[in-house]
């Protein structure tokens, strides 16, 4: 049985193979599978000499320094430490934070439960076409604002907000820390974090073909305005004491791996995913009845987020689902669900929300997959409307 | 989400779909596209009873499989006659989740709605 074309690299990405190889040399005996804490043996020596190596890897990546990377689970931890640990830190200074409504639930869950212990928090809403505004942010700064968090690429829409303009806006204020969640927008578009301007930014492994389970968060330290963080957690001083735990050696070396290879790969990347992107716009739109979301001219190639017109989201995705692989807007699988925030927070409605298709484009996605996607959605799309008579 | 085997078979073929036009047809819907579902049928009447049906519907695809199901299973049954089948019934024969059980009265409340029109002459 052939698998359904895989469109979801926005989810997650395969792990490159020589990414996989790598990880694989430091698990077995033979391998660096020492700790890279023992500093009383060269099993740990070589071990920590990967992970530096790795953290490097990383840092030159995104123009960071070395020692500005501390490993994390993922970007969802990396969002949370960020947030709670600069609310925590600067709590004496003052409780408000700044962010987006089209933000990931990794940034915006964090916020809410800051907001139950008392801070007080202001979702901007997203101009057309998903963008924030620098200056819709410097309207929202309080004298007391301690945190700004605006993500890089949105994860439903691909649009790329102006970090730099955003975080000059907080340098001005002075006591606003920025912090970016970079997760969707790290090896596809080109990251300076000192051009940025960013104090703190969050980074995945998984969704740039390096392996689930590993991040980063990345943030000024010993220079400039250096950033102080309360870590969450506590227990063995890892990490210069901001994240304890044993450094898990073969994820590190995966995502230093892959940040290597995305960097090395990007422009390329880049520019064959946009004419695959636009070669499924265009057969997409030529049903009638699409709408793009987001803003075009300020996406990422990767992302292309679609709602058609006459169709209900859960029946789309179900009849799309034998032959590809996307997610949706949609929601009405179940009584808790809803329809897309960030969509709704676009202005769309809950039907057309619901009725979207997000299609992630990757290093491994073909022509030949392009155009059976168009034909499986084209297929599905015209099937519901004549069942619905739309 | 998952769906039953019957529910995926009616869902894919969606048996039915389509409208009947004639001075022997009647019509009635229920639900609206803006709120999520929204079901139609048409039935076609002869000598008391129902010869022919047909629906169009918009929703899940419960609420397609379980329309056309009911659209399929309509011919010859008197112009009196509720669904082919109790809602409870069709729950249980589609696998319908509890969140969706509401999806199933708009389907009968559109049902009803086809027959009141076969009734007025409308």
């Amino acid at each position: 049985m052939n698998r359904p074309v895989y469109l979801d690299y926005a989810a997650t990405t395969p792990v490159d193979p020589r990414v996989a190889a790598a990880m694989a040399q430091c698990l077995t005996l033979e391998g660096e599978f020492g700790n890279p804490a023992s500093s009383s043996h060269s099993f740990g020596d070589a071990a920590a000499s990967l992970v530096e190596r790795s953290r490097a890897q990383v840092a030159q990546s995104i123009g960071a320094l070395p020692e500005d990377v501390v490993w994390t689970s993922g970007a969802t931890e990396a969002n949370n430490l960020a947030i709670f640990g600069v609310a925590e830190y600067y709590r004496d200074y003052g409780r408000h934070i700044v962010t987006a409504r089209t933000e990931h639930k990794a940034v915006l869950d964090p916020c809410r439960e800051l907001e139950r212990r008392g801070w007080r928090v202001t979702y901007l809403a997203p101009a057309q076409g998903g963008v924030i505004h620098a200056d819709q942010v410097a309207a929202a700064l309080e004298a007391d604002t301690v945190l700004v968090s605006i993500m890089h690429v949105n994860n439903e829409i691909g649009v790329i907000q102006d970090i730099a303009a955003i975080a000059a806006i907080c340098a001005k204020h002075g006591g606003a820390r920025m912090h970016v969640d970079a997760a969707q927008g790290a090896g596809k578009c080109a990251i300076d974090f000192n051009r940025f301007g960013a104090d703190l930014m969050s980074l995945s492994a998984h969704k740039v073909y390096g392996p689930k389970g590993v991040g980063a968060l990345v943030f000024r330290r010993g220079r400039g305005s250096p950033v102080h963080l309360t870590p969450l957690h506590f227990g063995g001083g890892q990490e210069q004491g901001l994240r304890a735990g044993t450094v898990a050696t073969h994820q590190v070396v995966g995502m230093g791996l892959a940040f290597a290879l995305a960097e090395a790969q990007r422009a390329a990347d880049a520019e064959r995913i946009a004419i695959l992107q636009e070669r499924l716009w265009r057969g997409l739109s030529s049903l009638g009845g699409t709408w793009r979301n987001g803003d075009a001219k300020r996406s990422v190639p990767h992302l292309l987020n679609v709602s058609f017109e006459g169709v209900e989201g859960e029946s789309l995705l179900a009849a799309v689902r034998p032959d590809l692989a996307v997610s949706t807007g949609s929601a009405c699988t179940s009584a808790l669900e809803e329809p897309s925030y960030v969509l709704r927070a676009l202005g769309r409605d809950d039907v057309l929300s619901e009725s979207s298709l997000r299609f992630g484009l990757g290093r491994f996605t073909t022509e030949l997959d392009i155009d059976t996607a168009i034909q499986v959605v084209t297929r599905a799309v015209s099937r519901l409307r004549r069942i619905s008579g739309a | 989400m998952n769906y039953s085997e019957l529910t995926l078979h009616y869902f894919q073929t969606a048996p039915g779909a389509g409208v009947l036009a004639g001075p022997d047809v009647c019509r009635g819907s229920a639900g609206a596209r803006a709120q999520g579902a929204w079901v139609q049928f048409d039935l076609q009447l002869g000598g008391g009873s129902i010869r022919a049906a047909r629906f169009l519907a918009f929703g899940c695809p419960h609420t397609i499989a379980v329309s056309a199901w009911v659209a399929e299973h309509a011919a010859g049954r008197d112009i009196g006659a509720g669904l082919p089948e109790s809602v409870a019934a069709l729950s249980e024969r589609f696998a319908v989740p509890i969140e969706k059980r509401g999806r199933l009265l708009l389907i009968e409340d559109a049902w009803f709605a086809a027959l009141g029109a076969c009734q007025t002459g409308s």
